[in-house]
C-alpha cells in the first residue's frame, strides 16, 4: 500500500510541475537565439575551449536573476516595467526603455540575420526567406493563435539539442574541455574581454528579465507553487547553458583546431561541412533557423508590450488595433525595421551586432540594480525580500559586469 | 495678480518652500488631498482639496497643515511660502490620498473609458477657497514634461503647427486603485467603480496586480462583487477568494448562481472549498454540493438549478401573472418548464412564445410539441448542437424519472465552448 500511495504523490508532483511548467523553460529556449548561437560559435572558433568556464558563473547568475523575477511576479502580480515605472520615476524608466527599444531593434535584426544566414546554407536567398518569415510571424501574432504557436516552437526548440550531435561529430578533446572548466584562465586583452561580456550579455539579456516576470504573472502562479517554479527555472537555465556548451565545443573542436576564423553562425555551419560532414552542417543551420524564428516571434512582441506597460498605453494581442494603436504600431515598426536593415545590401551587420551588445551591456547592470532594489523593498515584497546570499551574488554580478565593461572600454580606447 | 493659479504636480515636487522672510525651509515632497464629499452634497462631484503637504527638512520628513501655505506665480515661476509651520497627524484621516505616492505613476481606472491608464502628471488649481486637484494627465504631453523635454520638442513642432498630444481625465471620472505605497484606508472611495458594468470591471481587475485586485474587489457591494466574480478568469477568481476572509467570500458566493459557485470551488483546494461551503447559508451550499458531485464534461456540471416550473393546465395569463409576482432573474426564465400533476417534465415553452400567445390558452396547448431535454449525466458536447438545431435559449435537464434537475442556459454553453477552445 505504502508504495502505491507514494507513487501517487510522485505522479501528483509531476502533474503539478507540468501544469506550471513553462515560464523558465520558454525563457531558457528563447535565450539561445540567433545572437546567442553566433556569439557561442565565434567564441568557440576563436578561443577554442578556453572560455567554456564562463558558462558556469553565467548559469549561477541566470538562475539567481530569473528567480528574483519569478518571485517578484508571484508576490506582486506586477510586471517589471510597472514596478520600475512606479518606483524609479519617469526619467530612469525613459532611459531604460529607450535603451531596451534600441537594443531590441538590434536584437530583432540579429534574429532575421539568423533566418537569412541559415536559409542561405540551404541555398535560399535572404530576399525571399526574410520577408516570408517576417510576414508569417506577423500574421501569426496579430491574426493567429499566439499561445498555440508558442507551444509548437517549444517542441521545435528541442531540436536545439541537435547541437549535441553536431558537437560529438567533431570528436572533441574531453581532457582539454575538462581542464578549461576546472582551471579557468582569462587573458586581459580587448578581444577576450569583449567575448566574455558578449557571452554574459547574450545569456543574460536585459529583455529576458521583463519576459520572465510577465510569463509568471500570466500563468497566475502562487507562492505555494514556488518550489516548482524554481525547478522550472533551473531546468530552463540548464537547457540554455547545455546548448551553449555544445555549440562552443562543436566550433572549438573543428574550426578552432583548423584555425578557421568566422564572423557569423552561418559561417560556422558552412565550415563544419568539410570537417564534420553535411549532416552536421544541416543540423547546425536548422537549429539556427528554429531559434531565430522563435525569438523573432517573441522579442518584438515582448518589447512593444513592456514599453507600453511602462508608459501606460494599452497593450496585448487580445486587444483590437483601434484600442491599442501604440502597441501595434510599435510591434510592427520593430519588425519592419529589423527586416529592412537585413535586406539593405552590404548592411553593416557586424557594427549593428556590436552596438546592440554595447547597449545591452550598459542596460544590464541598470536593470539589475533596479531589480535588486525592488526585490529588497519591504513595501513591495513583504516577507519575500532577498536573502543575503542572493544579494551578494546579485551585487557581485553588477560590480563584475560594470568592471568588465569598463575594462573593455579602457582597453579599446587606450590599449 | 490673478485669483486663480493652475500648476502641475511635477512642477512643484522637489521645489523649495520659503518662510515669510524668504529663507529656505525645506523641500516639497507630496500633497495630501481629502476626497470626502461636503455634508449634504454627497451626490455632487467630489472636490479633492489639498489639506496637507509632506516636506523634507534636511533628512527629516514632516507633514504640515496646508492652510498656512501660499502659492504665488511671478513671471510664470511658482513661489511657495509657509507662513506658519504647523504639523498635522494623518493617523485619523480617512478618504485621503497622497498625490505622488498613490496617484502619480500609478495605474488608475478611467471610468468613462472603462480601462486602466497610467498617470503621468496631476493638474491642480489654486482659488481663494483652497487648492484642488482637478484632473490627471495621461497623455504623451505629460510624459515629456516629466522627462523635461516637452519645451524643446514643442519648439521643434511649432513651425508645423502641431501640438504634442495631451490627454486629461477629470478627477470625477477616475478611481484610484493602487495603494501599495501608503497605508491609508479608504472608506467607500470606490463607489464610482460600482457604476461600471461587471464585465468591464472584471476586465480591469484581471489587469491589476494582486494587492489592488483584492482591494478593488473588497470595496464592491455584494451584488456587484458576485456579478464580477462570475466574470473573472479562473486563476484570478482563485486568487481573490484565497486572499479575502472566508465570511466575506461566503456572503458573495451566496449571491452567485449555484453552478458558477460549483465551478469556482472546483478550482480551489478541497479544505478551502469545504470551509466556504460550511460558512455559506445551508440552502445555497446544499445546491452547490449537489452540483459538485458531477464530474466535468457531463451536463450536470454546467447546469443551473434556478428555474421555474408550471403545471400544464395553467393558462398563459396565469403563468405571466405568477412570473410578475415572483420577479425572477431574466436568465432563469429563458425556458418556462411545463410539468404534469406529478411534477414530471413534459416540455418547455420559451418566454417569447409565452408573451405572444393568447392569454386564455393553456400551457399544454402552446408548449413545444417535441420536448427537448437532456439527462444530467449526458455529455456536455451534445448541448451546443441542441441549442443551435432547435434555437433554444435554455435546455431542461431531467433525471431518469423525468423529474427536473436544472436547466443549462445558452451563455454557459457558449462560455464552455470558448473555454475549451482556449485550452486547446
Amino acid at each position: 500500500m505504502a508504495t502505491s500511495i507514494r507513487r501517487k504523490s510522485i505522479w501528483k508532483n509531476i502533474a503539478f510541475f507540468l501544469a506550471i511548467l513553462g515560464p523558465g523553460i520558454i525563457t531558457g529556449s528563447v535565450d539561445n537565439d540567433a545572437g546567442g548561437i553566433t556569439t557561442y560559435s565565434v567564441a568557440g572558433a576563436l578561443y577554442g575551449y578556453k572560455l567554456l568556464w564562463t558558462l558556469i558563473p553565467s548559469f549561477i547568475v541566470l538562475v539567481i536573476v530569473q528567480e528574483m523575477n519569478a518571485r517578484m511576479g508571484i508576490v506582486t502580480g506586477k510586471g517589471l516595467a510597472d514596478l520600475i515605472r512606479e518606483n524609479a520615476g519617469v526619467k530612469v524608466t525613459f532611459f531604460i526603455f529607450i535603451g531596451l527599444l534600441l537594443a531590441d531593434i538590434g536584437n530583432t535584426t540579429t534574429e532575421f540575420a539568423g533566418v537569412a544566414g541559415s536559409m542561405e546554407v540551404f541555398s535560399v536567398s535572404k530576399y525571399i526567406s526574410v520577408p516570408v518569415v517576417a510576414m508569417m510571424v506577423w500574421l501569426l501574432v496579430v491574426k493567429g493563435n499566439y499561445k498555440f504557436a508558442e507551444r509548437i516552437f517549444l517542441i521545435f526548440s528541442v531540436s536545439l539539442l541537435m547541437y549535441v550531435v553536431s558537437a560529438l561529430m567533431g570528436h572533441p578533446d574531453w581532457n582539454a574541455i575538462g581542464s578549461s572548466i576546472i582551471r579557468p584562465r582569462m587573458e586581459f586583452n580587448q578581444g577576450s574581454i569583449m567575448m566574455i561580456v558578449g557571452i554574459i550579455g547574450t545569456t543574460i539579456a536585459p529583455w529576458m528579465q521583463f519576459y520572465m516576470q510577465s510569463s509568471v504573472i500570466e500563468k497566475g502562479l502562487k507562492i505555494q507553487q514556488y518550489k516548482y517554479t524554481l525547478l522550472d527555472i533551473i531546468v530552463g537555465c540548464t537547457a540554455t547553458v547545455v546548448v551553449a556548451f555544445f555549440i562552443i565545443v562543436a566550433c572549438a573542436s573543428t574550426l578552432h583546431a583548423k584555425g578557421i576564423v568566422i564572423n557569423e553562425a552561418k559561417d560556422a555551419a558552412l565550415a563544419l561541412e568539410p570537417l564534420a560532414g553535411a549532416l552536421s552542417k544541416n543540423v547546425f543551420a536548422f537549429g539556427l533557423f528554429i531559434a531565430s524564428i522563435f525569438s523573432a516571434t517573441i522579442l518584438p512582441l515582448a518589447t512593444a508590450f513592456y514599453v507600453c506597460e511602462a508608459f501606460g498605453f494599452e497593450a496585448g494581442i487580445d486587444k483590437k488595433w483601434e484600442d491599442a494603436p501604440e502597441f501595434y504600431v510599435l510591434y510592427t515598426s520593430i519588425m519592419v525595421l529589423g527586416v529592412i536593415i537585413i535586406l539593405i545590401p552590404n548592411a553593416p551587420l557586424i557594427a549593428i551586432t556590436l552596438w546592440t551588445q554595447i547597449i545591452n551591456g550598459i542596460l544590464l547592470p541598470v536593470v539589475l540594480v533596479c531589480m535588486i532594489l525592488l526585490v529588497n523593498n519591504k513595501k513591495i515584497m513583504g516577507d519575500y525580500t532577498n536573502k543575503p546570499i542572493q544579494n551578494i551574488i546579485g551585487w557581485g554580478t553588477v560590480i563584475i559586469l560594470i568592471g568588465l565593461s569598463l575594462a573593455w572600454l579602457g582597453l579599446s580606447l587606450f590599449g | 495678480m490673478t485669483s486663480q493659479i493652475t500648476f502641475y504636480l511635477s512642477q512643484i515636487l522637489g521645489m523649495k518652500y520659503l518662510s515669510d522672510d524668504g529663507t529656505v525651509l525645506g523641500k516639497i515632497k507630496d500633497f495630501l488631498i481629502d476626497q470626502t464629499p461636503l455634508p449634504g452634497k454627497e451626490s455632487d462631484p467630489i472636490r479633492p482639496r489639498v489639506i496637507a503637504i509632506k516636506v523634507k527638512n534636511g533628512k527629516e520628513y514632516r507633514v504640515l497643515d496646508f492652510s498656512s501655505f501660499e502659492i504665488k506665480k511671478f513671471k510664470r515661476k511658482l513661489r511657495i511660502t509657509c507662513l506658519e509651520v504647523h504639523d498635522i497627524s494623518t493617523a485619523s484621516l480617512t478618504n485621503c490620498l497622497w498625490l505622488a505616492d498613490d496617484i502619480q505613476d500609478k495605474q488608475i481606472v478611467d471610468i468613462n473609458g472603462r480601462k486602466l491608464v497610467r498617470v503621468n502628471d496631476i493638474r491642480l488649481v489654486m482659488i481663494p477657497a483652497g487648492t484642488y486637484a482637478i484632473a490627471v494627465d495621461v497623455g504623451i504631453d505629460g510624459l515629456l514634461r516629466r522627462i523635461g523635454i516637452d519645451k524643446p520638442i514643442q519648439s521643434v513642432l511649432d513651425p508645423f503647427s502641431v501640438d504634442i498630444p495631451g490627454k486629461f481625465i477629470l478627477w470625477d471620472d477616475i478611481a484610484a486603485v493602487d495603494f501599495s505605497n501608503s497605508n491609508i484606508k479608504l472608506t467607500k472611495s470606490s463607489s464610482k467603480l460600482n457604476t461600471l458594468h461587471p464585465s468591464d470591471l472584471a476586465d480591469i481587475i484581471e489587469d491589476l496586480d494582486k494587492a489592488s485586485r483584492t482591494y478593488v474587489f473588497a470595496s464592491l457591494d455584494e451584488e456587484t462583487a458576485a456579478d464580477v466574480l462570475e466574470e473573472l478568469e479562473p486563476h484570478v477568481q482563485v486568487h481573490i477568494v484565497e486572499s479575502l476572509p472566508v465570511e466575506k467570500v461566503a456572503d458573495v458566493l451566496e449571491k452567485m448562481p449555484a453552478d458558477e459557485v460549483a465551478d469556482l470551488l472546483d478550482e480551489l483546494a478541497e479544505d478551502k472549498a469545504e470551509k466556504l461551503l460550511d460558512e455559506m447559508e445551508k440552502e445555497s451550499s446544499e445546491e452547490v454540493r449537489e452540483l459538485l458531485e458531477y464530474p466535468n464534461k457531463v451536463v450536470g456540471s454546467l447546469m443551473s438549478t434556478d428555474f421555474y416550473t408550471f403545471n400544464e393546465d395553467l393558462t398563459v395569463a396565469e403563468t405571466i401573472e405568477e412570473l410578475r409576482r415572483q420577479q425572477p432573474e431574466p436568465a432563469h426564465i429563458y425556458a418556462i418548464i411545463v410539468t404534469d400533476r406529478h411534477e414530471r417534465f413534459l416540455s418547455s415553452v420559451s418566454l417569447g412564445e409565452l408573451v405572444i400567445a393568447d392569454p386564455s390558452r393553456r400551457l399544454k396547448e402552446i408548449m413545444n410539441k417535441h420536448a427537448v431535454s437532456v439527462f444530467d449525466d449526458d455529455k456536455v458536447d451534445s448541448l451546443a448542437d441542441l441549442v443551435s438545431r432547435y434555437n433554444l435559449l435554455a435546455v431542461p435537464v431531467i433525471n431518469k424519472n423525468r423529474m427536473m434537475e436544472g436547466v443549462v442556459v445558452v451563455e454557459d454553453i457558449v462560455e464552455d465552448l470558448l473555454r475549451r477552445r482556449k485550452t486547446r
